[in-house]
């Protein structure tokens, strides 16, 4: 029987609510696919584009990021500066030929641990139907025939 | 003894030649420890006797390769250099990131020829030229996408300077390394903090200026005025070791031909990012993919998926 594909989900939670919002999932042990791997960041607005790029160019199949809802960001605006950003990457993601829906900038609170449960299982089905990300770079660079 | 340099272009204008000869007196120091053996640019040597298509260059310690690769003559051509030279020298910004000729990279090949030789000025052909001339490649690549590069000089042209310094450390046996910084490192511009900027200014006004005769005061940041100035996400060294960016001091703000400040960036996310944490709308920019004008190479730009005609 050939094995379920099973993605690789980078994440990038915000310290304040969203990573908190995980562990209260945890803690009040909801069942999501093991296949997120969390990064804590202090904000989201700390996450560089180039960060996602280099996620999705290692071999990620899916990123997302996490922070919490506007006007509740711990230092005041980080989570509006992710906004615009989120915007410029999925511009960028669709012309070097990676599907938007890759990628995914959402908000949970640190109360909303089931929140954050159901968000994971439905970003994790959705890359499953996408299936694995090629890495585009392979595509333009023959490595076996380099000198 | 001296070190043997040959050199070839490929896609490329011939500037970084140019640029090349450009180094004043030093040119006499550098033929000192220099003898050029092959360089079809300066001296007549053509590879390939009796009109044998198969290419022979000369053994060679240092290859200079200017230009991207487009066509199977360039990939043929580059192979050969690797195979015959020991340290092999990324020369100007297409063969580091792919340069202007990598803009072409948005375009299918069908598209490019068609617009080439079916325009409304030109006759009717049949057909476009397919034998005698070399056949052009999927996309127009950085020459590092299909050799491997041991010192890379960016730049539209380099600067002399560092053309000079990277051959001198070659004959000294010594490494060789290049800013890190950006454009905006040693700029003069003044600078007031985040401007109050929410759209950009099209180049057709001009900037305030007042530079005085003490050109490292006078005048304020390119982008705080609006202008659109890729130094940000530039690499800094255009105007040589010792000069600031060479069209900064021109009143021109900077249009990104060192490529990235770091290698494997890319230059159009880094701008955009820029100006979208800044307040810009990136939707009210007329066109963002000629932030990419000198770093299309890599696969960062790419054709459009074709609309199916229903």
């Amino acid at each position: 029987m050939p094995s379920r594909f099973e993605p690789i989900i980078i994440g990038f939670l915000c310290n304040w609510c969203s990573y908190t919002g995980a562990d209260l999932a945890g803690v009040a042990r909801l069942q999501y696919p093991p296949n997120l791997r969390p990064i804590r960041v202090m904000c989201t607005g700390m996450v560089h584009p180039d960060l996602v790029m280099e996620a999705f160019s290692q071999g990620a199949d899916g990123v997302m990021i996490m922070g919490c809802h506007p006007g509740e960001c711990h230092y005041l605006e980080g989570n509006t500066k992710a906004a615009v950003r989120a915007k410029v990457i999925s511009v960028i993601l669709q012309d070097i030929g990676v599907d938007p829906n890759r990628f995914e900038l959402k908000w949970i609170s640190s109360a909303e641990g089931s929140v954050f449960a159901q968000l994971i299982t439905d970003f994790t089905m959705r890359i499953q139907k996408l299936g694995p990300h090629k890495v585009k770079s392979c595509e333009y660079r023959d490595r076996e025939t380099i000198r | 003894m001296p070190i043997k340099l040959a050199g070839e272009s490929l896609n490329a204008c011939s500037g970084c030649e140019i640029s090349i000869l450009d180094m004043g007196e030093r040119l006499l120091k550098l033929l000192e420890f220099v003898s050029i053996i092959h360089f079809p640019l300066l001296m007549d040597s053509k590879q390939g006797k009796n009109n044998s298509r198969i290419v022979k260059l000369p053994k060679a310690d240092v290859g200079l390769i200017s230009g991207s690769i487009k066509t199977d003559e360039h990939l043929e051509l580059a192979l050969a250099m690797r195979d015959s030279c020991d340290f092999i020298v990324a020369l100007g910004t297409c063969a580091t990131h792919g340069g202007i000729p990598a803009l072409a990279n948005s375009f299918h090949n069908e598209d490019l020829l068609e617009y080439c030789f079916n325009t409304e000025g030109t006759d009717k052909t049949d057909g476009f030229p397919s034998h005698i001339v070399p056949e052009l490649l999927d996309a127009c690549y950085a020459l590092d996408e299909h050799i491997n590069v041991d010192i890379f000089l960016p730049g539209c042209p380099p600067h002399p300077d560092h053309i000079f310094r990277a051959l001198q450390s070659i004959d000294k046996n010594e490494s060789f390394s290049q800013s890190k910084k950006s454009v905006c490192d040693n700029c003069p511009a003044t600078r007031d903090g985040k401007g109050q900027v929410k759209t950009l200014k099209r180049a057709l006004e001009l900037p305030r200026w007042h530079a005085g005769d003490d050109k490292k005061e006078g005048f304020k940041c390119f982008l705080e005025q609006g202008f659109l100035c890729m130094g940000p996400v530039t690499r800094g060294g255009c105007g040589g070791d010792k000069e600031h960016a060479r069209c900064i001091m021109t009143q021109i703000p900077c249009r990104g031909c060192y490529g990235p400040v770091k290698k494997e960036s890319n230059q159009r996310l880094s701008m955009l990012n820029a100006l979208a944490s800044n307040g810009i709308d990136i939707s009210s920019l007329p066109e963002t993919l000629s932030m990419l004008r000198f770093s299309g190479g890599h696969g960062l730009l790419r054709p459009l998926p074709r609309i199916k005609e229903s």
